[in-house]
């Protein structure tokens, strides 16, 4: 046996928590000082205060663009669910033109968002097609489809053939085969791509700002924000989105999970 | 029902796999009620048989008939066999109940008619209290006996067994086998169950079909293919047996002398008019299974082989000995007789005369 190598084990242990640190404490910072007033550019420490959030909830185009946020991300998740569950299937069905399906589907995730929100521009300009919430929409479906797609792609390729065969054994047709056994098997990672989605679409700042109209979404707003200078309504906006975020990405992982493992472990 | 009907046919049935073939022009009949075991070695074609008959797979070339009727085409959803998938196959988010109904449930059975047979089907395979939980929540045994009752409660014509009995640890499959057989009894349904392991076959069968490299080599009960193997392959294959190759000697009456490196040897034909027929100088070899072998007595004229024992190995309640026989060590018998709590007289490195008598030997052509 080997001796524990105590010397590289300590600086392995010290080199993790100081990337640790310096990656991810910058996140606990806006949290942090959302609780504390700010004046004259200088942060009071001396009075935790919970202000920011009441002035923040009395904003109303805030309050505004978050209600726009909600709609376009219930829209991005409802399209890139569907489309990505038929195109999970399609793919899976071993038809024609599945690789080069699976590289376009890709493709708008993978790409630097400036490019795939300026294609976007271009594109309804040159149909003509006016910058609304609609344009927000497609643009985030285009960009979220890829995960929803990949979520219900490795459900299905991890779902035993010999169900769907022991369908048909017992006399199922088609249809009843995809209603009774094939959807049910895939819900949850739907509902686990869903979360991801909505988590992207409410998160997505640059194709949203290259392609929206007159309304904006939320992240757009806080953007907008920071322009005009630093205010501790945006570390309570901040603060508000990181939370939200950990807990949609909790939830999706939930849902991800197998469920065999969950009921075993149960 | 006459047992000796057929109930279903293979005629020259082939399946190939792209260019790869896998069947080559099989011929089966499998008679109304019988519990009939494909055996074979893994890549013999036995699970694709099983896949053919049940509409899995589409048949290459060849035909099945089904009371004489072509079904070769029918789909899978409409043939009345259902299947015990080897990895059971059974629905996640179903509960058991869910699952055993599910056959009935798609074909628009009445609820209450659903009802009374899962709870009967349930009762069959002695999983009533077990009827709200789901797969995930049974051992291993349990879910097979949920795939069971899944695939008779359809009152099927045939059920197709695909090796169901693989994944479980060996007491079980005693259990199970035991448990398979008399549901069969039972039910009164033609069993066709698929396996690579001899003691199941035997254990269970009425009939045996035994497959090699896409080929039927044999057909016959459990005790023919012990005893009347057909074939080399066979002979090796089912059960231990010794097999001494030479080339066909004159017949006498019921028996047949066959001269191999180890001498004269003399095999019962009885009942076999091919072996009787076949010329003279023909190679084939002499075969006794183990337990027939013994220690040559001072009155065996025939049969008489000497050898020396290479290894002595308890087995439990029988002993087997190998020997290597004519000084050629590539030529191995073993011999097989009950365990005494003495132990063995036989040490490795002593000469033996051994002997079999005639009756309990067997001619198989190469």
């Amino acid at each position: 046996m080997i001796a524990p190598p105590r010397l590289s084990t300590i600086l392995l242990a010290a080199t993790t928590v100081l990337v640790a640190v310096l990656l991810y404490s910058p996140l606990f910072v806006p949290i942090v000082s959302s609780f504390f007033p700010v004046a004259r550019g200088e942060v009071d420490w001396s009075s935790p205060t919970v202000e920011t959030y009441v002035a923040l909830a009395g904003n109303d185009e805030i309050l505004s663009a978050l209600r726009t946020t909600l709609v376009v991300g219930f829209c991005t998740v409802v399209l890139s669910v569907v489309g990505g569950t038929l195109l999970a299937l399609y793919y899976h069905g071993r038809r024609a033109g599945r690789s080069a399906l699976q590289f376009i589907i890709f493709l708008p995730f993978l790409m630097p968002p400036i490019i795939s929100g300026l294609a976007l521009l271009i594109f309804f300009r040159e149909i003509g097609l006016e910058r609304s919430l609609l344009t927000v929409v497609i643009g985030h479906t285009a960009f979220v489809l890829a995960i929803v797609y990949r979520t219900v792609l490795t459900r299905l390729q991890s779902m035993s053939r010999t169900l769907v065969e022991a369908s048909y054994d017992l006399g199922a047709t088609k249809w009843q085969t995809f209603w009774r056994i094939i959807l049910p098997n895939l819900s949850s990672a739907m509902v686990g791509g869903a979360i991801l989605a909505f988590a992207l679409s409410f998160d997505e700042t640059m194709i949203t700002i290259l392609v929206t109209g007159t309304q904006t979404t939320l992240p757009v707003r806080l953007w907008a924000m920071m322009r005009l200078g630093f205010s501790p309504d945006i570390n309570a906006l901040v603060a508000l989105i990181l939370m939200f975020t950990v807990l949609l990405c909790a939830l999706a992982a939930r849902f991800l999970v197998p469920r065999q493992i969950a009921t075993q472990r149960a | 029902m006459n047992q000796t009907s057929d109930l279903l046919t293979l005629r020259s049935v082939s399946k190939s796999y792209g260019t790869v073939p896998v069947l080559h022009g099989v011929d089966l009949s499998i008679r109304d009620g019988e519990f009939l075991t494909v055996l074979g070695p893994s890549g013999s074609g036995k699970t694709t048989v099983l896949r053919l008959i049940g509409g899995l797979e589409p048949l290459t070339a060849g035909e099945i008939r089904l009371d004489g009727q072509d079904i070769s085409g029918m789909p899978i959803n409409r043939r009345p066999f259902n299947t015990v998938f080897q990895d059971y196959a059974l629905f996640p988010h179903l509960t058991v109940a869910g699952n055993v109904g599910y056959g009935l449930s798609v074909r628009h059975v009445p609820r209450k008619e659903i009802a009374r047979r899962v709870a009967q089907a349930l009762e069959l395979v002695q999983l009533g209290r077990f009827a709200g939980r789901f797969p995930a929540q049974l051992s291993g045994g349990q879910r097979q006996r949920v795939a069971l009752a899944r695939a008779l409660i359809c009152q099927p014509r045939l059920v197709l067994l695909d090796e169901p009995l693989a994944a479980l640890d060996l007491e079980l499959r005693r259990q199970m086998q035991e448990f398979l057989k008399s549901i069969q009894r039972e039910v009164k349904t033609t069993f066709l169950f698929v396996t690579h392991d001899q003691e199941e076959a035997i254990g269970m069968a009425d009939r045996i079909c035994v497959m090699q490299a896409g080929h039927i080599r044999q057909l016959g009960s459990p005790h023919e293919l012990y005893y009347r193997p057909n074939c080399e392959f066979v002979a090796r294959f089912f059960g231990e047996n010794n097999l001494v190759a030479g080339s066909l000697g004159e017949t006498r009456g019921e028996f047949r002398a066959i001269e191999t490196a180890l001498g004269r040897l003399v095999c019962s034909v009885a009942g076999q008019p091919h072996l009787k027929a076949a010329a003279t100088g023909a190679r084939g070899f002499a075969t006794f299974r183990p337990e027939a072998l013994r220690l040559a007595g001072d009155g065996d004229a025939e049969n008489r082989l000497s050898g020396a024992v290479a290894d002595v190995a308890f087995a439990g309640s029988s002993t087997v000995v190998t020997i290597t026989a004519g000084g050629d060590a590539a030529q191995r018998l073993r011999l097989r007789f009950p365990s005494r709590v003495e132990g063995s007289a036989l040490r490795a490195g002593e000469t033996v005369a051994l002997s079999f008598a005639p009756h309990e030997g067997h001619l198989v052509l190469a």
